[in-house]
């Protein structure tokens, strides 16, 4: 591979690649604010800026200050030339920390910070924004200028995600750039020149195509904010775990961002990955993470004499655990979900084989939704592939479990999860079942949300949501992409699988494998193609 | 002033000064720990360097270390009184790793590696008295490795029980006290022993009156086995 | 029941025989300051051996720097030696700066000097009076005590607090020095020298207290350099050695002061070397109240590491940046390692710091001066009486504190 000379380090570049993308590549950074890995070039920061020495060199004439004389003199000095713009080439002498290049990054920052607002104590931004990372590695000085500022529109709502300052804009265009690449909607634009520039919406427009958030990311300033995350969370209290967005069968990388004090996720952030989502995520994915917090079940529910009572969560276990017992074994339908792991799904499928020796598995799913062919899989279920692959293609739907139940054929169910594509009213004949309570057939739901499975269950056990566990998503591309716990679930509850082997055992199964790793050597998951990586990987800002 | 040292130090022992710098001024040789001992030695002897002024020993933790590479170094920093010029030696060991101890070179690097025992867990090899310092023998861990969290809560100690000795609570031989047990009479009549059943064969000490009231029992099987 | 020695002719030929005897003193005892624990041997009431335990006091100093950033370093640093805090304040400042490679400004060293030299007298004038009072004389204690509570004052002035500073910044002192600065130190001054007289007037022709201190906790030289000792412990052997002058650090080297050394390494060798430093201390502060500029800052202006006015914080966004980098994050010194050593109240104050190059620091290794003096006590104390103990160990100044950390 050729190599060119950044500083005092040999840089391998592929042909085409610009000094800033080979460096980026071998884990070298150059200031920059426009250059994004996933965007065209714009060059219009200046941030980026180096010397190159090889070549033809090319001298600009400059008036430098002379002390002894007392005035301007004529001198020269070397044109500095945009690291994202010029290809790298064999034997280039390229240097990002030269005397005129740290000049140049140094002159660029105090440029941009020149009419910025005081705003870092209100700005969300704060923490992770590159014009403070920048300040303090290439300018460190106070300000100079004493007029005041220019001021600009502030607040502005661009559409129904996204709030735009136009003080703090840098004008990188990289906003503009997401609409237009991406997602191929030229919604976004400038305008003016100089002290007056600023992004605006196309005539009649609002920003409200299904990844205006990536426009948020991809914003290295204050400017662009989330409507959802704005004023909720400072970013220096978040951590970040590495997850799989639990939206469609794309399975996008993320961060789970969480504020470990109050275990509680604020945000996902778009985890690069070549081979699935490059740098993106659309709107409703990045959402996803509401679910970890809304509509959960936290308690167990036992229905009796009509009622649904909440019991503490053991109680639950040990209801299933009488229910199944009593269940005629041969007449028990097991029905695994795609909204989970393939961890859940796994022992669930063994509890169904191993103890009860029945192969009556039933798969339910979220009914399809709008797909594109930018990231969006018109499947919505993380798992489908996996819980596919666990019940080896055998599962049959939720219309034949409806149907199974009016036929007599099942009298009693044991399901997972809380989606499912019919709704409460179709699912009414589980509901006779939950009827009957505890006299032999019954349904039990293990759930970390409320959903139309759960209001027909007569007995549901509260079990982990997907930041509260690690697990395995398998997309449709066939890809198992592991994720990471990112927060502790409350009050005792586990994973769904660790419920299962509780409930298993109380019934008397034998399991040998109560670890994770143990559950996950003898999955029969795909090709396992992405790992999360280690825990202690460092989440990189935007 | 004290580049004289690095030189002299890299003249006596070639490659086995692994590395030396002179960061701010300080200057510092990395020896190996097989010759953390000679290097010492040297630097105190040499007429040219005569470091005799020990000024500190201690410790610093690096787990991130690539797994081959030595978790810790320890440091020994020395002057010298008559030149006034000063270095610092520095030796990388791994965990459980035994280093030499310095005490016959200086007599004041007993403390210190106490210390480094006591905080890192770091046993150096003829110390004559390697124990805990700072913390208590019960403590478990060694506070300032970096795996060790600084909200970690230690077990409760129970109270002291020391093995093979009958004593009254609350005095026993490392409390200290045992003047009012001395028997002079057996001691003087030649016998260094006790003449009283009732403690055993406790040296020179006046028999105990009781043992306290949860030995009553105890002391009345004892005494009737005796008197079988 | 005493045995009887009727056979015995001469009464004086008799060795009485003794079993050495184990006696616990401390750590609640008065004279161990409140936190060191000594397990004596004793023969008779002599000392046959000692373990001096310290510990008692261990607050895991170098452990909770290791989670702050550099600046939160400095009130633990004032809880080091809390006799006197501004020594270490001064010490650690000087040994990040160190790292960073950062001048501060020429009015800044000086006031460091003039507080630090301070400082010292405090020190001093505690560990003379507290000797003094172990030993029954309980006057000049007081006389003592009144005058460092003056000098308290001062410090009170300057700083705001009489003992836990926190005065010192990495890249100066937090504020300049008040208008009354220097007629308020000078004021003390006759006071001090008159203390001084008074109590050596009381003490020095003592019979009891020469007794009590003169030949006794001797150590020879070459051990109490073998044993790392430094400071006055050091010098009362007669070793010259005070890192003011042996290696000059801020501006001692344009001062003129003695350095007074003893010959017997006794108590009493120790005793006179303090008041002699106190009166070496004052004439390096007059020296510098004089030298030092009347105007000018008393900070580094070099944003990356010293806060920016608040007029700069709340007005522009590079000083709304630079403070909340420097709070957040702490200020970044380059990655490395060094040892920066001054002379605090006991000896060679250090610090071996280690940056990673990230806001918070690696290690922090306070060298304490009394650790070493303190190990050393055991040499000093064997052989003599155990009422010696209390002269000894009042001379050696343990500060349980800076000792255990």
């Amino acid at each position: 591979m050729p190599t060119f000379k950044l500083d005092d380090q040999e840089i391998p570049f592929e042909e085409g690649d610009t000094i800033i993308r080979a460096a980026w590549r071998a884990g070298v950074e150059i200031p920059h604010y426009c250059w994004h890995p996933g965007l065209s070039i714009a060059a219009n920061c200046r941030m980026c800026l180096v010397e190159i020495r090889s070549g033809r060199q090319m001298a600009l004439p400059v008036l430098e200050w002379d002390d002894k004389k007392k005035e301007y003199v004529e001198a020269t000095k070397p044109k500095l030339q945009p690291a994202c713009q010029v290809p790298a080439s064999e034997g280039m002498e390229v240097y990002a920390n030269s005397e005129h290049a740290l000049k140049g990054q140094e002159s660029t920052q105090e440029y941009l910070l020149l009419n910025h607002p005081v705003d870092c104590p209100i700005c969300d931004q704060a923490g992770e924004c590159k014009l403070q990372d920048y300040w303090l590695t290439s300018q460190a000085k106070l300000k100079r200028k004493k007029t005041p500022r220019v001021h600009k529109p502030k607040g502005v709502r661009f559409g129904p995600t996204i709030i735009y300052d136009a003080e703090r804009c840098i004008m990188c265009t990289r906003c503009i750039r997401v609409c237009d690449e991406l997602v191929g909607d030229h919604v976004l634009d400038m305008r003016e020149r100089g002290n007056t520039n600023e992004i605006v919406l196309s005539p009649g427009r609002e920003l409200d195509h299904d990844y205006t958030l990536m426009t948020e990311h991809v914003c290295p300033v204050g400017a662009l904010t989330s409507r959802d995350f704005r004023f909720k969370a400072r970013v220096w209290f978040l951590k970040s775990a590495q997850g799989v967005c639990t939206g469609c069968a794309t399975g996008c990388n993320s961060w789970v961002d969480y504020d470990p004090r109050y275990q509680r996720v604020y945000r996902l952030r778009p985890r690069d990955n070549e081979d699935v989502n490059q740098f993106w995520m659309c709107d409703d994915g990045m959402m996803t993470y509401k679910r970890f917090h809304e509509d959960r079940i936290l308690t167990g529910r036992v229905r009796a004499s009509g009622r649904v009572n909440e019991v503490p969560r053991d109680l639950a276990v040990e209801a299933a655990a009488k229910v199944l017992e009593k269940a005629d074994g041969r007449k028990l339908a097991f029905v695994l979900s795609a909204q989970h792991p393939s961890e859940d799904n796994y022992v669930l499928a063994k509890l169904a084989e191993e103890h009860f020796g029945t192969d009556r598995v039933y798969l339910t799913a979220l009914p399809d939704w709008k797909g594109d062919d930018i990231l969006r899989h018109p499947d919505h279920n993380p798992n489908r592939a996996g819980a596919e692959a666990v019940a080896k293609g055998a599962a049959k739907s939720m219309e034949d479990l409806v149907a199974d139940v009016e036929s007599g054929e099942v009298t009693a169910v044991i399901s997972l999860g809380w989606a499912t594509s019919l709704t409460e009213a179709e699912l009414a004949p589980l509901s006779t079942l939950a009827g009957e309570g505890v006299g032999g057939a019954a349904h039990v739901n293990l759930t970390s949300n409320a959903g139309a499975l759960t209001s027909t269950a007569s007995v549901v056990v509260p079990v982990a949501s997907p930041a509260e566990m690690s697990g395995t998503f398998v997309n449709a591309k066939g890809m198992a992409q592991r994720f990471r716990k990112a927060i502790s679930a409350p009050g005792g509850i586990v994973p769904a699988w660790q419920t299962l082997i509780e409930i298993g055992r109380a019934l008397g199964w034998t399991v040998d494998f109560a670890r994770l790793h143990d559950v996950r050597e003898n999955m029969p998951a795909p090709q396992l193609t992405a790992d999360a990586g280690s825990p202690e990987q460092a989440a990189p800002a935007t | 002033m004290s580049k004289k040292v690095l030189d002299r130090l890299k003249a006596e022992f070639s490659d086995r000064i692994l590395e030396t710098s002179d960061f701010r001024g300080d200057d510092q040789a990395i020896v190996a720990p097989k010759d953390w001992k000679a290097v010492a030695e040297l630097l105190r002897d040499d007429p040219e360097l005569s470091m005799d002024h020990f000024i500190d020993i201690t410790a610093a933790d690096y787990p991130e270390r690539a797994p081959d590479e030595p978790r810790f170094d320890v440091l020994l920093i020395v002057r010298s009184m008559k030149h006034g010029h000063r270095v610092r030696l520095k030796t990388r060991v791994a965990e459980d790793q035994r280093l030499a101890s310095l005490f016959e070179v200086w007599p004041g690097t007993n403390w210190g590696e106490r210390e480094i025992w006591d905080m890192f867990g770091i046993p150096f090899d003829g110390h004559p008295d390697l124990r805990r310092i700072l913390m208590y023998p019960e403590f478990e861990g060694f506070p300032l490795r970096k795996d060790y969290p600084i909200d970690r809560v230690q077990p409760l100690v129970p109270y002291r029980d020391v093995e093979g000795i009958e004593k009254l609570p609350p005095f026993g031989p490392e409390e200290g006290q045992p003047w009012a047990r001395i028997d002079w009479q057996a001691r003087l009549e030649g016998e260094d022993i006790q003449v009283s059943p009732a403690i055993g064969t406790q040296v020179g000490q006046r028999p105990a009156l009781s043992r306290g009231p949860e030995h009553e029992a105890a002391d009345d099987d004892e005494a009737a086995a005796s008197e079988e | 029941m005493e045995p009887h020695y009727e056979e015995l002719e001469d009464e004086a030929s008799l060795e009485l025989p003794s079993e050495p005897m184990r006696l616990n003193m401390g750590p609640s005892h008065p004279a161990m300051h409140g936190t060191i624990r000594m397990v004596l041997e004793l023969d008779g009431e002599t000392v046959m051996d000692v373990d001096v335990q310290p510990g008692y006091l261990h607050r895991g100093f170098e452990k909770s720097c290791e989670r702050g950033t550099w600046s939160q370093v400095f009130p633990y640093a004032d809880r080091l030696n809390y006799v006197s805090p501004m020594l270490n304040n001064v010490g650690f400042a000087l040994a990040v700066e160190k790292l960073i490679g950062l001048e501060v400004p020429e009015r800044c060293t000086y006031y460091r000097t003039v507080l630090g030299e301070i400082a010292r007298i405090t020190d001093h004038l505690t560990c003379n009076g507290a000797t003094a009072m172990e030993l029954g004389a309980f006057t000049p204690f007081l006389w003592l005590i009144k005058v460092r509570d003056w000098l308290w004052d001062v410090l009170e002035q300057e700083t705001g607090a009489r003992l836990t500073h926190s005065f010192g910044r990495i890249g100066g002192m937090a504020k300049p020095p008040t208008q009354g600065f220097k007629e308020s130190t000078l004021a003390i001054f006759p006071e001090i020298d008159h203390a001084l007289a008074e109590t050596e007037a009381l003490l020095m022709k003592n019979r009891i207290f020469l007794d009590r201190t003169q030949g006794v906790g001797k150590l020879s030289p070459e051990r109490a350099v073998a044993m790392g000792c430094t400071g006055v412990m050091l010098r009362s052997t007669g070793v010259d050695y005070d890192v003011r002058k042996a290696n000059p650090y801020m501006f001692y080297d344009r001062f003129d002061f003695d350095v007074p050394v003893g010959h017997d390494g006794d108590n009493y060798d120790r005793f006179c070397c303090r008041f002699e430093e106190i009166r070496q201390s004052m004439k390096i502060i007059r020296q510098a109240l004089d030298q030092m500029p009347p105007e000018g800052p008393v900070m580094s202006e070099d944003v990356r590491y010293v806060l920016p006015e608040k007029d700069e914080v709340y007005n522009t966004i590079e000083g709304t940046i630079a403070h909340f980098k420097l709070v957040m994050e702490g200020l970044k010194a380059p990655p490395g390692e060094v040892y920066s050593y001054t002379e605090g109240g006991n000896g060679e104050l250090g610090f071996y710091i280690v940056s990673d190059g990230s806001g918070t620091p690696y290690r922090v290794r306070c060298r304490p001066p009394c650790w070493y003096n303190l190990s050393a006590c055991r040499e000093m104390l064997v052989g003599d009486m155990i009422a010696d103990i209390i002269p000894t160990f009042g001379s050696v100044n343990m500060i349980g504190g800076e000792c255990d950390r």
